[in-house]
């Protein structure tokens, strides 16, 4: 750790071409053999140290139930980087972050574990002059949350002392409801501070959800028309085309709006509809999120404007899909929602009136996750009724994945001696205007961690403002039964009749 | 992909249009335009290049092959190729003969993509006086390297009399890795440095860069030494004098071209990449930033003891030299990347070269001046 005031005289804020590396320092993965650790987190580990972005006294500790040295762990991290890593293999690159890895064996409730894991962040500060600086990932089921945090503030691993930082990454679900997400803050928050918790919630690491604030508030093109006069209504799409997989001990009981709504969807109608922050930093962002998630308002009739859905068997993408309630440990009467949707108000000047449509799914015919930005029809075409008959609304439309990018949909004539007008798309792909090796959602948030840059990520207040949203939401569902989809559909019928109901019709991502 | 014989830029842009029609590429996300000046024989090496920078930019790259201008008649051919192995961009090597070399420009603004920056990049000897090639004149940001000159360090001191902000030399983004290791040594190393040590390959234009960059920033002396390379192999920082230390503060050492070992005193030493970079990464990291670039500028005019090279002018005026004037094995100089002609490089007298920076700087703050004078500026004038 520096001594106070000192400033590195080789760092200047116009030497855009060094990288911001973080301190020595040491993460720590709990449930390092899970299928998110070696699927994401490892491969990102791996890439952040070829780009060159990992600090010179870096160490990779992984804690799991499993009767390994660190060799064995380091043959489970280079295999899982092997497959997951986005950048190109480098042996090199692996030997020298092969040797800073360890492994500590042991279960969560397993005093002695905990004492070997204390013990080996104190022998890294020797040997890589980490200055007691260390991130704890929590690879995690959520019921274990307690005893890993209870054991940590037992050994003292949550505590910084004097000297360096201690944080703690939390993955979602961050609570069940409000009351327990409450619950889990005041947990997290006792052993570590509320400024030391990060929770991740990795669309907010995507690219094209940073550039969803650039487009909004580097430009003058779009913030004039930004508000209710111009914008009739506004479609935030998460779809997926994956059942549930081996994930039913979570998923069922929790659902699609707990799982995805919650949090997903929230998060990317708080960006599109906030105010423009005064600054980039993380609390001025904070603030305006807070602000308009405060501001979200369910619909009064419920009965019509929130609809969920549970997938049968059917046909995706020309393989044969099962339904949920076939899928492996699911009850067979589950209640449980895999598809929801609901319209949602946000009562603020710039948004009276305008409805925002969220749905999510499993099951449904791609992937795709998209803000669509519906504008309102000119007040008046001078043209004939037949000229414009194909003509739609202009619409913004902000893909988040996959080919991420920009289409925007407006009128235009069509070659030729009649005067028609019909809808044409102009397209921007991120992919191709810029880098093609833009960094992976994880590889910027452990980063953004290990820096301690919080602005990426959500932070309590928030989380307890979407459960507010969530809650009624889930008391009205409570008892009832999800209607039913066939997979490889765009959803269940209620949800159609929702958005005709209102004179609308859901895009077609 | 087209090849045109024979041509004229007319037909050049027409065939640009079918192309892009015919490959479905016409709503292409362009950025920039790459002009890159190039010698016959590099033509190759400079297509892999632009190709590497253009996976991570997509831009329209022209290659301007100038060969035998003092042929008599003049005569350009085109190759153009959109995607494919090209990279995801669009490729088109021009080639020109004869006089037509001296007006390069005159085929290439029409075909720069709207509204979007230019870089011109020299692949070869940069020119001495940028002012002196229309294709540099007309870009947003010019990239040389001066590695690829006869004498080096010449020709980056050449950099340093000509330069205006948009300016830079590839000999920087070699440093790059350097930079962000020492940064990154320094973070945690708040004691005061003493005098500093470069060792690297003899006339290494880098290592004078990073003198250049250190010496202000730690306010130390910064001597650079020959090594037998590859290119930078150590730098050492000695303890501050008085500190009663006979050990170096931290000291980094790449002998490979590939890893390089950080040593610190009361630490372990450690071993971090640090690879010497392929033309096209560096040609990447150039496009990555279109505006002047500060620190380099600081750093290149703390090497040749010059100063306010950020407060030039942006602007450059166009200086007409005819090749009929100059001896035939001086014409690189005029018209760079003229493969026909031994490139020679390094005879231009360091004064002459000087001296004719200082004309050419004059005429542009003057030009400067006037422009601001007639919007009404009166802060821009000398």
């Amino acid at each position: 750790m520096a001594a106070a005031g000192y400033t590195n005289p080789l760092r200047d804020a116009r030497d855009r071409r060094i990288p911001r590396v973080p301190d020595p320092c040491a993460l720590v993965v709990f449930g390092v053999t899970g299928d998110l650790a070696r699927k994401k987190l490892l491969p990102a580990v791996y890439d952040l140290a070829n780009r060159g972005l990992l600090p010179p006294g870096f160490a990779l500790l992984g804690f799991s139930r499993r009767d390994w040295g660190d060799a064995d762990f380091s043959q489970l991290a280079m295999e899982s980087a092997q497959k997951g890593a986005r950048t190109p293999w480098r042996d090199g690159v692996w030997e020298r972050l092969a040797a800073s890895i360890r492994f500590v064996p042991g279960a969560f409730d397993d005093d002695e574990a905990f004492d070997t894991l204390q013990q080996t962040l104190i022998e890294l500060e020797d040997s890589h002059g980490i200055h007691g600086n260390a991130a704890f990932y929590l690879s995690i089921p959520p019921p274990a949350f307690p005893t890993v945090l209870k054991q940590m503030q037992r050994t003292g691993l949550a505590d910084s002392g004097d000297r360096g930082w201690r944080r703690v990454v939390v993955e979602k679900p961050f609570g069940h409801d409000l009351a327990s997400s409450r619950d889990l803050n005041q947990l997290v928050d006792s052993v570590f501070t509320a400024d030391d918790v990060f929770r991740i919630d990795h669309y907010l690491g995507k690219e094209t959800v940073q550039n969803l604030l650039a487009m909004r508030f580097a430009n003058t093109l779009f913030e004039p028309i930004w508000n209710a006069n111009f914008v009739d209504s506004v479609q935030i799409t998460m779809a997926e085309d994956v059942g549930i997989g081996s994930r039913a001990g979570f998923y069922d009981g929790a659902g699609a709006a707990r799982d995805v709504l919650q949090n997903h969807l929230l998060q990317l109608l708080a960006l599109t509809a906030m105010e423009e922050p005064v600054s980039f930093d993380a609390d001025s962002l904070r603030i305006e999120k807070v602000k308009v998630l405060g501001a979200i308002s369910l619909p009064s009739d419920l009965h019509a404007y929130a609809v969920r859905g549970q997938y049968e068997a059917g046909w995706l993408a020309g393989e044969r899909a099962i339904g949920y309630l076939e899928e492996s440990d699911v009850p067979a009467d589950s209640t449980t929602e895999t598809y929801a949707a609901v319209r949602l108000g946000v009562e603020t000047r710039r948004w009276g009136g305008v409805p925002f449509y969220l749905r999510t799914g499993k099951r449904l015919p791609r992937r795709v996750t998209e803000i669509a930005v519906t504008f309102k029809r000119a007040p008046h075409l001078p043209f004939p009724v037949t000229d414009t008959q194909e003509l739609g609304r202009n619409q913004l439309v902000v893909r988040v994945q996959p080919d991420e990018g920009v289409t925007m949909r407006f009128g235009s004539k069509v070659p030729g001696t009649a005067m028609e007008v019909r809808d044409v798309s102009m397209d921007f792909l991120y992919g191709e205007a810029f880098t093609e090796s833009s960094p992976e959602a994880y590889e910027r948030l452990i980063l953004d961690v290990l820096l301690g840059d919080a602005t990426l990520f959500p932070r309590n207040l928030e989380v307890e403002a979407s459960w507010r949203v969530l809650d009624p939401l889930e008391a009205f569902w409570v008892g009832s039964q999800p209607e039913r989809y066939r997979a490889g559909t765009w959803g269940p019928a209620g949800s159609d009749a929702m958005l005709r109901r209102d004179g609308r019709a859901w895009r077609r991502p | 992909m087209t090849t045109l014989w024979d041509t004229t830029g007319k037909e050049i842009v027409e065939a640009l249009s079918a192309e892009r029609r015919s490959t479905g590429a016409v709503a292409f996300g362009l950025v920039l335009t790459l002009v890159a000046v190039v010698d016959e024989r590099n033509v190759r090496s400079a297509i892999d290049a632009a190709t590497t920078a253009s996976m991570a930019h997509p831009c329209r790259t022209l290659m301007v092959v100038r060969r035998q201008p003092e042929a008599d008649t003049p005569r350009l051919d085109a190759e153009i190729s959109i995607g494919g192995t090209g990279g995801p961009g669009e490729t088109i090597v021009l080639r020109m003969w004869g006089r037509l070399a001296l007006h390069a420009e005159s085929v290439v603004l029409p075909l720069l993509a709207p509204d979007a920056p230019v870089v011109t990049w020299w692949h070869g000897e940069p020119p001495p006086h940028i002012s002196h090639d229309p294709l540099g004149v007309l870009a947003d940001r010019r990239v040389t390297d001066s590695a690829a000159a006869a004498d080096p360090p010449a020709a980056l001191h050449a950099r340093a009399h000509d330069y205006r902000p948009g300016d830079t030399d590839l000999a920087w983004p070699r440093l790059t890795g350097w930079r962000s290791l020492l940064a990154a040594a320094f973070d945690a190393c708040p004691d005061a440095a003493g005098p500093v040590t470069v060792y690297a390959e003899r006339k290494n234009p880098s290592a004078v860069l990073l003198a250049g960059w250190l010496g202000p920033r730690l306010r130390s002396d910064v001597a650079v030494e020959d090594s037998a390379g590859p290119g930078i192999t150590e730098v050492r920082v000695a303890a501050a004098p008085g500190a009663g230390s006979e050990v170096p503060l931290l000291s980094v050492v790449r002998t490979d071209g590939r890893t390089a070992v950080l040593s610190r005193s009361g630490q372990p030493d450690r071993t971090l990449p640090l690879p010497r970079r392929e033309r096209g990464d560096l040609l990447a990291e150039e496009l990555r930033r279109l505006d002047a670039d500060q620190v380099y500028a600081e750093a290149l005019a703390a090497a040749f003891s010059l100063t306010e090279l950020n407060d030039r002018p942006q602007h450059r005026r166009h200086v007409w030299r005819d090749i009929a004037e100059a001896p035939s094995e001086r014409i690189g100089e005029f018209l760079p990347g003229v493969s026909d002609v031994r490139a020679t490089g390094g005879h231009t007298d360091p004064s002459t070269v000087e001296e004719t920076a200082r004309e050419m700087l004059a005429a542009d703050r003057a030009d400067q001046a006037k422009a601001a004078a007639a919007v009404g500026d009166t802060t821009a004038a000398p």
